[in-house]
């Protein structure tokens, strides 16, 4: 068992817990490369030579962050930082109208000579 | 995600097109505001509104694309038609101040001295700077198409490099260009040829900083693995337009450069 482990190991330079996890299997590893980190998940087209170049693949993660299904519309769909930034460009927005339409009714005034 | 029978992008309800349309309000009555009242605040107000608008809105569009895969086939086609549009429209724009430059140029007044260039304007030489300007472009040309096979072949760390050499190659046209603004013997005063140059540059100029902005963003998520070998439509918009500024500056130097001079 442990040569076999070792063996396994030795071979494909895989994090050894994955293999615990799913048990002792004797043949190929199946569907396990989600599991592997010692060298980067790759992206279909992402094959480069080199490994972990800037940055690992946060992409799955936020797929998933912004689709569950919980009826929030895109731009508030990340939570707090989202809320914070949409209400400042709201408030300027509004601010801003009210603003103009005063700085206009002060422009339109005739100048008395 | 509400299950649907199509494969079009029924958009969630956005606040975006109001704040740009308000931006739009305070930046141009605010311009008014400061030609007249001589207060850039609701000017700079308006600014900051279109700034906060712009990243949002293209923010959720990358959000609807790349992470909850709305960007499907026929999607892609309209975005595409949607930005070859722009472009086109884009060439209009240029065609205006192109034929402005024609129609001072091929018959000049009896006020200009009845030559172009005009008496009394020192043009700058087409062979010093102005050519290194469109060397730089040119190969900007080459390195972004590198980097779009690069992308295509999956290759990332090439595609970053050529990418970044791109923005690169534009940042130093901008740098060379201002300093040619700084240096030269006449200004945007100087009669029609000092307008028709400094607006016709200027523009192209602006053209080249929204550019390499464009360019920049398509790094940024290259480096966060937005775009796959099959689906980098933000990328290639970017490419055409960066195509699109080059052949502007080429006419720009035949014409105004190289003719006018």
């Amino acid at each position: 068992m442990e040569t076999i482990r070792y063996f396994k190991i030795l071979i494909s330079h895989v994090h050894v817990d994955c293999f615990f996890a799913q048990g002792l299997r004797p043949g190929v590893p199946a569907e396990s490369p989600a599991m592997v980190f010692a060298t980067p998940t790759k992206v279909v087209s992402e094959a480069g030579s080199t490994v972990e170049y800037l940055g690992t693949n946060r992409v799955p993660d936020l797929q998933r962050l912004f689709q569950t299904s919980d009826g929030v519309p895109i731009h508030l769909k990340r939570g707090v930082p989202d809320k914070l930034l949409y209400r400042t460009t709201m408030a300027l927005t509004i601010g801003g109208a009210l603003y103009c339409l005063v700085a206009l009714y002060f422009a339109a005034q005739p100048n008395k000579k | 995600m509400a299950h649907q029978a199509h494969a079009y992008h029924m958009v969630d309800p956005s606040p975006w097109p109001l704040t740009g349309a308000i931006a739009a309000l305070l930046m141009t009555s605010g311009l008014a505001v400061w030609f007249h009242f001589h207060s850039t605040t609701l000017m700079i107000l308006g600014t900051i509104l279109l700034l906060l608008t712009m990243f949002q809105w293209w923010r959720d569009v990358v959000r609807e694309g790349t992470f909850q895969g709305h960007h499907t086939p026929p999607v892609q086609k309209g975005l595409r038609y949607g930005m070859i549009l722009f472009i086109t429209s884009e060439v209009f724009f240029f065609l205006g101040f192109f034929w402005a430059f024609y129609h001072s140029s091929l018959a000049p007044t009896p006020e200009l001295g009845g030559c172009w260039p005009p008496t009394g304007i020192t043009t700058l030489d087409p062979f010093e700077v102005p050519l290194l300007n469109t060397a730089v472009l040119l190969a900007s040309g080459v390195t972004v198409t590198w980097a779009h096979h690069s992308i295509m072949e999956g290759e990332r760390k090439q595609a970053i490099q050529s990418l970044t050499l791109t923005i690169a190659l534009g940042f130093y046209f901008t740098f060379l260009q201002a300093m040619e603004y700084y240096e030269a013997p006449f200004t945007i005063a100087d009669g029609v040829y000092g307008s028709t140059f400094f607006v016709a540059t200027g523009f192209h100029g602006l053209h080249v900083i929204i550019g390499s902005m464009f360019l920049a963003v398509c790094l940024l998520r290259q480096i966060h693995f937005h775009f796959t070998s099959e689906h980098h439509f933000g990328f290639e918009a970017a490419a055409w337009y960066w195509h699109f500024v080059d052949v502007v500056w080429l006419f720009l130097y035949i014409s105004i450069y190289w003719w006018g001079s």
